[in-house]
């Protein structure tokens, strides 16, 4: 599938603030199931924007203004093209978990992160899910998912950072950000290496994330969680629609938790008071059959 | 022996001066017949010229965890500490060597291909569970790889004279302004005793310094590059050094509201409007360095500098997440990562260290608790650590309990009967315990100041020697080779 998609965030500051220092976390990853074909962002008022590539392989993109402003405007332009995953198969037994090399190159994503801490009322929980599990490891984090998207209540709202995982646990329902984060502390509490991945979901209801009749949707930045499978790779699973990962979903970033791949980070100079406007709109390209695209174009370069 | 020594004793341990047999090494009786001239009042009366010197310089060091904010002097006893010219030889090699291979493990570590934790030299889980690694620094190159510009490696002797490490200091040693300082107020209180000696000078540090600042900064500087010294402000406990350095090499002292960054370059706030900075000696801890990346609500530090170092357009020294390196559990795979970076045989051992998240070495640590020496990976400055031998059983218990909670979090290692050197107490010479802190500066090469600080435990039998502990310290004095006179 191939998606155009502009996110914008807009802050409108109470006073006139200088020095703000910013980076982005916006950029559609490239990797075996999207390909980026194109990426821009521009700020208002304008600066220079510097990208790298972070720890956990995310694009990053740096800018910063010193003059005065009494608003900021961060617009990225993204164009990806996205493909279905690959699905495990085979049964993986959940004695390789414990393999050591596997063990070793997963830890971050087996150990509690900053925002994925939990308790006890959380193990029993997970301890409880594995029980009806046959010895599968692909079939363990899919009863996890299971779990989280049908005990769980997805709740509208403003994503808020600081909820904690055990009183999710408790309250029983959430933001996309609450789940993810929730099934991620249940499958490291079951030694399944679990990482959260932030991106967009190209869909018209986020509750269901069913798919649009309509080409372009109006949506807010997504997150979902990928549990490793010894000798497999990693399993994509959408708790919050209780779905697999497909090609409406858009990958921007993975690491431990949200604090990892906070879509914008910035500090400035001035009074704290302002409004926050983001929005982030995904419009469905239709493709030329490729056998027209062949005959007509094939010599063109892009 | 008369006079000074009259009494003295060496008590089983190493001394620095008087040999198992009693008599003086001999590349300290110059300095101690000097010494034995002295009247008691003649001593009394070079203490006071000491102590005038030092309330002139304003020479103080905030002391944590004890009345907050009280300035105290870091006391130079008047007896200096003498090294010979090979056994110096000895030390300035091992520190070169350990100092290397550490700047080579951080550079594999951020910019390369982590090939020590890829073939298992230091074990993957370590580097990751260290809070001294630091992700956000990740693929922020260093010309010349000068990770570590500044490092402290502490030594001391053990009971027979040998040379070994206790830790290793890569973020923000400090101490290097009481070496220069006693060292000026060293050639007044005894000029004629300095005088006779080859002692090597140690004033040059400052431009050492500024020579290796100016040797890790960017390309981009052309010829003239512009150095500052970043300082938190007047309540960090080193305060005084950064002003003494920043004094000694002729930069600017700046704090981090004096420096902003604009399109991925920092300069600094002047009177005449912006100047552009391109290497930045920075003494704020990694977390305050940049509210972009590291915590948020740190007001300390210069938003946008990580950005501006990525971008090749500053060097901060020491490099951002050294403290993976001198956590105290990697510490002890350090001879490990000479052998595989350098594919030498340290020079410097290590002291016997144990590492508690093995349930053997836990178990046999628990048991030994009020025989060894257990320490805190990542604090600095002697914070938290338990001396077992001179521990009560309530300490003893407490420190169990973290232990067995955090394994990870503690280190325990052997006692070390660290060597001793005659101080002046009162009216007369006691034995006391010392390290020796050497400086190794880090631009194109590696460079050891001659000596370094050596610390003193003042109280009586006491191991721990950290200015931050109430100890003090001597002047240290490298000699020359000696020239064969024809």
């Amino acid at each position: 599938m191939r998606l155009d998609i502009r996110y914008l965030t807009r802050f409108l500051y109470a006073q006139p603030v200088s020095e703000s220092q910013n980076e982005l976390r916006a950029c559609p990853a490239n990797d075996h199931r999207q390909a980026v074909v194109h990426y821009h962002v521009t700020t208002e008022p304008a600066s220079r924007v510097a990208a790298y590539h972070d720890y956990w392989g995310t694009r990053v993109d740096t800018f910063g203004v010193r003059q005065l402003h009494d608003r900021l405007e961060v617009v990225a332009t993204a164009t990806v093209e996205t493909q279905e995953p690959v699905r495990p198969v085979a049964a993986v037994p959940r004695q390789r978990l414990g393999d050591s090399r596997f063990h070793d190159t997963h830890l971050e994503f087996l150990q509690p992160s900053a925002h994925v801490r939990w308790s006890h009322p959380v193990g029993a929980t997970a301890r409880r899910i594995a029980d009806g599990v046959g010895d599968d490891v692909v079939a363990l984090a899919q009863a996890v998912h299971d779990h989280v998207a049908a005990d769980f209540a997805y709740q509208q709202g403003v994503t808020q950072v600081g909820v904690s995982v055990d009183e999710v646990h408790a309250s029983g329902g959430g933001v996309c950000q609450d789940f993810a984060h929730l099934t991620i502390a249940l499958l490291r509490e079951l030694a399944v290496p679990a990482r959260y991945v932030s991106g967009y979901l190209f869909t018209v209801d986020d509750a269901t994330g069913a798919d649009s009749h309509r080409d372009e949707v109006e949506v807010e930045t997504h997150a979902w969680v990928e549990a490793a499978v010894p000798g497999w790779g990693w399993f994509a699973v959408d708790p919050t629609n209780a779905q697999h990962v497909g090609e409406r979903h858009v990958t921007i970033g993975r690491g431990r938790d949200y604090g990892d791949v906070a879509p914008l980070r910035g500090v400035f100079v001035g009074d704290r008071r302002h409004e926050l406007e983001v929005s982030v709109s995904m419009r469905r390209l239709a493709l030329a059959p490729l056998g027209d695209q062949a005959a007509g174009r094939g010599a063109q370069q892009q | 022996m008369s006079g000074l020594l009259a009494g003295y004793t060496t008590d089983g341990f190493f001394d620095e001066v008087v040999d198992a047999d009693g008599a003086i090494r001999p590349h300290y009786r110059a300095l101690i017949d000097r010494l034995r001239g002295f009247t008691p009042e003649e001593l009394e009366r070079r203490e006071r010229v000491r102590d005038a010197l030092f309330r002139t310089a304003g020479i103080t060091f905030t002391v944590y965890g004890d009345d907050a904010g009280v300035e105290r002097t870091f006391p130079m006893d008047l007896l200096p500490r003498v090294i010979p010219a090979g056994e110096w030889r000895h030390v300035e090699a091992g520190v070169i060597q350990r100092v290397t291979a550490l700047n080579r493990f951080l550079e594999d570590l951020y910019v390369g291909e982590q090939a020590a934790v890829r073939d298992g030299v230091v074990p993957r889980w370590l580097v990751h569970t260290a809070s001294g690694f630091r992700r956000e620094a990740f693929g922020v190159a260093v010309p010349h790889a000068a990770r570590c510009l500044v490092s402290g490696v502490d030594l001391v002797r053990d009971e027979d004279g040998h040379y070994v490490v206790l830790e290793d200091n890569l973020r923000n040693p400090s101490g290097i302004s009481y070496v220069l300082e006693n060292r000026a107020a060293m050639t007044r209180v005894l000029p004629r005793a300095f005088s006779e000696q080859r002692v090597r000078p140690v004033d040059h540090y400052g431009p050492m310094l500024l020579r290796a600042l100016q040797e890790v900064s960017p390309p981009s500087a052309g010829e003239h590059p512009t150095a500052v010294v970043l300082t938190p402000g007047v309540f960090n406990a080193a305060y005084f050094e950064h002003v003494f350095l920043a004094r000694q090499m002729g930069i600017e002292l700046v704090e981090g509201r004096d420096l902003v960054v604009e399109d991925h370059v920092v300069h600094m706030r002047t009177t005449q409007g912006l100047k552009r900075v391109d290497v930045i000696y920075r003494r704020i801890d990694d977390d305050f360095l940049d509210p972009v990346v590291f915590r948020p609500d740190s007001a300390l530090g210069v938003p946008g500098l990580l950005s501006a170092a990525r971008a090749g357009n500053v060097t901060i020294a020491n490099a951002v997440g050294n403290g993976v390196a001198d956590d105290k559990a990697v510490y002890a795979f350090v001879p490990d990562l000479i052998r595989f970076y350098l594919g030498e045989e340290p020079i410097l051992p290590n002291v016997q260290t144990y590492l508690l998240w093995d349930d053997e070495q836990r178990a046999e640590v628990l048991d030994r608790l009020h025989e060894l020496v257990v320490k805190p990976v990542a604090e600095s400055g002697g914070y938290g650590m338990l001396i077992g031998p001179h521990a009560t059983e309530a300490e003893v218990a407490a420190m169990a309990r973290q232990v067995q909670d955090d394994p990870r979090g503690f280190i325990a290692q052997e006692v070390v009967g660290l060597s001793r050197h005659p101080t002046l107490v009162g009216d007369h010479l006691g034995g006391r315990h010392v390290d020796l802190r050497p400086f190794a500066i880090t631009g194109e090469t590696v460079e050891v100041v001659p000596g370094g600080l050596t610390r003193v435990a003042l109280r009586k039998g006491s191991l721990v020697v950290n200015s931050s502990q109430g100890g003090g310290s001597k002047d240290t004095w490298v000699l020359e080779e000696e020239v064969d006179r024809c």
